[in-house]
């Protein structure tokens, strides 16, 4: 046999044994990880010029504002990773907001049923998603697009003209107070959330087929998993958090209305993307939408804080996706090996 | 489910355990075909793989080799015929039955999720739990150890896949065959990508199994392989059994001589009586990797040039990158004079050199549009303008039409859509398409692939005289009918080289069967 250049090349390299990089290594290249630094020197950037911007009210609020988007992204986190998208989070969460809100406001439901109730406004219409892309087979772009404006439309329907505006203290003190300065209650209602969708997501059989779907749904298929089944329920994990995420809405700003979530749907997902989650699936977890929002909601508290006009934070959202997007192609062109994320498209 | 079918004990007490613990089943395929649409791709086809054995099918390409694997391994059913496992008829399997079954499939190209980790691709669809669903994470990990150093495989289990090697990705689908309990294993021409080194790593893996008791297919176009591996060969030709062997029974002629045929004969040599002109394409040690490692190819006007290969020996790879789709390393590539090398597809075709793509539902037509666009969509900048700028419809289809009517395009009119025609008419509004952009040098890769035998003619008369007018065209085939049928001159390409010239009267099937597997 000849021995060419390739041969050779390639036969130096093949057997050799691969080990993991050490464990801070890999910590140090997590997304989760960069972003928390980029919110550190953000944060410190804005405090030098503004000290009011590290003092306990403003970072409550911070922290407070970026819970909504929190539970938005975590949902959108399951179907992005599974590689999917979910276009009518914030539809969802604000048809839950309104339909919960209504209910304490006129029936003077407590927190739990009120949690309970959101949930399951969530859950119903994140089956409708599921079941158009689980069941019919639409593409989830154009399937959640269809489902974004009925939900929205839905929003005037059931509002008819009203608007929830009286709710009742006992409930909204808990986006007020803070546990410890600094740390509003809502925030710590939101982590135990957080951390059951990493664990779920990173340790169990379910969590793992998600990135299976998301990296090569067709071999996934071949491996056994049940493709459409993995794809379905997160759709309606989406739509429960997009639930959980109304009633935390109506605990930070006491009201809500015919219009509520209408510039959410696109921040939720900016939020996934910038925290790590890959529109091409398969990559991302639970913590990326936390820093993720966290991160948006901070940039856009330090922009406010630098004088730059509210009508900029559209922009400057969009600027820092694209950003997420540029870095994530780059890293992920260098880390994958010829052939194997490429040839998905070819078949 | 039916879990002893194939010898083995339960799932969960298999999967812990590495290669010792399997045993291979008797399987059979009994009297299967197999048709797509209306094309028999087998018939009648009966292989019975035996435990303990490593049982080859070879043949040349599209003889139906990788069809019966995808059977036997439930990725399609057959049409007719029956797979008999230890002595009972299966009913129709999926994948994830003959899984069940013990029966696995090492595809060709390792299709592995790159961003998950080595354990978790090794138990992908059957992950270890523990509660609630939980991954076994620990347990999975030390197991993965285990099973991939049994196979040789050395790597982190947490590492992502897409770190992995070719050779390292083809290893990891053999320990995954291990993981899932299976002791039938096929590889569908595993050693294609890999190089000969690792390779013949593999091939003792492979032995290794068989001496366990494992029972094996393979298939490889490589004949030395097949020698060094095969306990027993069959050969498939045009979806037939045409021969069986067993070690020690054959000699690389009888093989070659089965495979290839010879009672196929050559409708007509064509007879050529001009003289070739100018060199048109000179190609010199063009080197592209990984496919193309320094090949050297000269075309005159008026002459037909062949480049005889198997799938895989870099001929597309070598057009690809004449054409400037792939970026070439080294070499020079000069069309009448004119260095193009690495230069745009556009940049080509303004050279005179025109490429007529291998997969033509991919990289050639546009399916929708209509057949006129399709024809004038090489030369959109040459067609003639309404006050300087403005495309004129009417005469875009005039000038369709005269290229159509050329090349023998039967359809109802140019303004039909591409997908209504037959894959030969389709393939002559291609070659219209071309022809329009007065190519000096064409590159025709195979031309008549999907074609019926009438359309087949017709394309050969038209390369002809295309080439009696002064056309320098290079023409790529695995049919070494249509080389033998077409050519003047032949080149052989093996691994990214050109292995060999034949010309005029010497371009023979026997000569070409030769160089072609590298023989």
């Amino acid at each position: 046999m000849m021995t060419t250049a390739r041969n050779v090349r390639a036969a130096s390299s093949a057997w050799r044994e691969l080990y993991m990089p050490p464990r801070w290594a890999m910590l140090l290249r997590r997304r989760e990880i960069l972003v928390t630094a980029a919110i550190v020197i953000v944060v410190a950037a804005s405090t030098a010029a503004h000290p009011y911007f590290w003092s306990s009210g403003n970072l409550a609020f911070i922290f407070a504002d970026s819970v909504v988007i929190t539970f938005l992204a975590l949902g959108e986190s399951f179907v992005m990773i599974g590689r999917g998208i979910d276009l009518s989070v914030g539809a969802i969460m604000g048809l839950s907001a309104i339909v919960v809100g209504f209910r304490i406001q006129n029936d003077g439901v407590t927190l739990l049923p009120a949690v309970l109730l959101g949930a399951a406004v969530g859950i119903v219409f994140g089956v409708g998603n599921a079941v158009l892309v689980g069941l019919v087979r639409l593409p989830p772009i154009i399937a959640t697009l269809g489902t974004l404006s009925v939900y929205s439309g839905l929003e005037f329907v059931v509002t008819n003209g009203n608007q929830v505006d009286t709710i009742p203290s006992s409930i909204t003190n808990l986006g007020s107070d803070t546990v410890v300065p600094g740390v509003p209650v809502i925030l710590l209602l939101t982590l135990p959330f957080v951390l059951v969708s990493a664990w779920v997501l990173r340790y169990t059989a379910f969590g793992r087929s998600v990135y299976a779907v998301g990296d090569d749904a067709e071999a996934a298929y071949r491996a056994g998993i049940g493709v459409r089944r993995v794809q379905f329920l997160t759709y309606v994990i989406s739509g429960l958090f997009a639930g959980l995420g109304g009633v935390a809405f109506l605990i930070y700003t006491s009201g809500a209305s015919s219009t509520t979530g209408s510039n959410d749907n696109l921040t939720a997902i900016a939020a996934a993307i910038i925290g790590g989650t890959a529109l091409t699936g398969g990559v991302g977890g639970a913590f990326g939408a936390l820093v993720g929002s966290v991160f948006l909601t901070v940039t856009l508290t330090a922009m406010s804080f630098a004088h730059v006009s509210d009508v900029w934070q559209p922009a400057g959202v969009g600027v820092l996706v694209l950003l997420a997007v540029v870095y994530d192609s780059r890293s992920r062109a260098g880390r994958t090996r010829r052939g194997t994320k490429r040839r998905r498209g070819a078949r | 489910m039916v879990a002893d079918h194939a010898g083995r004990a339960g799932p969960a007490v298999q999967r812990e355990q590495g290669l010792e613990a399997l045993t291979g089943a008797d399987y059979e395929a009994r009297g299967v075909s197999k048709s797509f649409a209306n094309v028999t791709v087998l018939h009648d086809v009966t292989v019975h793989f035996h435990r303990g054995e490593i049982h080859s099918v070879i043949g040349e390409n599209g003889a139906g080799k990788s069809t019966l694997l995808r059977i036997l391994a439930g990725m399609f059913p057959a049409t007719q015929g029956e797979l008999v496992l230890n002595g009972k008829t299966l009913p129709a399997l999926s994948p994830r039955d003959a899984q069940r079954h013990g029966i696995y499939l090492v595809p060709q190209e390792p299709r592995l999720m790159p961003d998950l980790s080595v354990a978790e691709n090794l138990y992908l669809g059957a992950l270890p739990r523990r509660w609630f669903g939980a991954v076994a994470w620990r347990r999975m990990i030390g197991t993965t150890e285990e099973l991939i150093t049994s196979v040789g495989l050395r790597a982190d289990p947490r590492l992502p896949a897409g770190r992995l090697s070719l050779a390292q990705q083809q290893l990891l689908e053999c320990a995954r065959a291990l993981s899932h309990g299976c002791g039938t294993i096929f590889f569908d021409e595993p050693t294609s990508p890999l190089t000969a080194r690792d390779a013949e790593r593999l091939f003792e893996l492979m032995w290794q199994m068989r001496d366990q008791g494992l029972t094996l297919g393979f298939i490889s176009h490589r004949l030395d392989e097949i020698e060094a591996v095969s306990d027993r060969i069959t050969v498939l030709r045009d979806g037939y059994v045409v021969s069986r062997a067993e070690r020690g029974t054959y000699t690389r002629e009888n093989l070659v001589t089965a495979m290839i045929g010879r009672t196929l004969t050559i409708s007509r040599r064509s007879r050529r009586t001009a003289e070739p002109g100018a060199v048109m394409l000179d190609v010199d040690e063009l080197v592209a990797p990984p496919e193309v490692s320094g090949m050297s190819v000269r075309v005159r006007a008026g002459e037909v040039v062949g480049l005889a290969g198997l799938v895989g020996s870099g001929r597309t790879e070598f057009a690809e990158a004449l054409f400037g789709i792939h970026r070439p390393a080294s070499g020079t590539v000069t069309v009448n004079g004119r260095n193009i090398t690495g230069a745009s597809p556009r940049k080509c075709i303004d050279a005179g050199l025109i490429y007529l793509a291998e997969d033509r539902g991919r990289n050639g037509i546009f399916a929708d549009v209509d057949i006129a666009r399709n024809a004038t969509s090489a030369i959109v900048g040459q067609l003639p303008r309404a006050a300087g700028s403005l495309i004129r419809p009417r005469k875009e289809q005039e000038i369709a039409r005269e290229a159509a009517l050329e090349m023998n395009v039967r359809a109802s009119s140019v303004a039909a859509a591409m997908k209504t025609l037959s894959g030969g008419n389709q393939q002559k509004a291609l070659l219209a398409r071309w022809m329009l952009a007065k190519p000096l040098v064409a590159i025709f890769d195979e031309p008549t692939r999907g074609v019926d035998i009438g359309a087949k003619e017709s394309i050969y008369a038209t390369i002809e005289s295309l080439a009696a007018s002064g056309l320098a065209a290079l023409v790529i085939s695995s049919e070494l009918e249509e080389l033998v049928r077409i050519c003047n001159r032949v080149y052989s390409v093996y691994e990214g080289r050109v292995t060999g010239e034949l010309a005029g009267e010497a371009v023979t099937l026997e000569a070409l069967g030769q160089l072609a597997v590298g023989a």
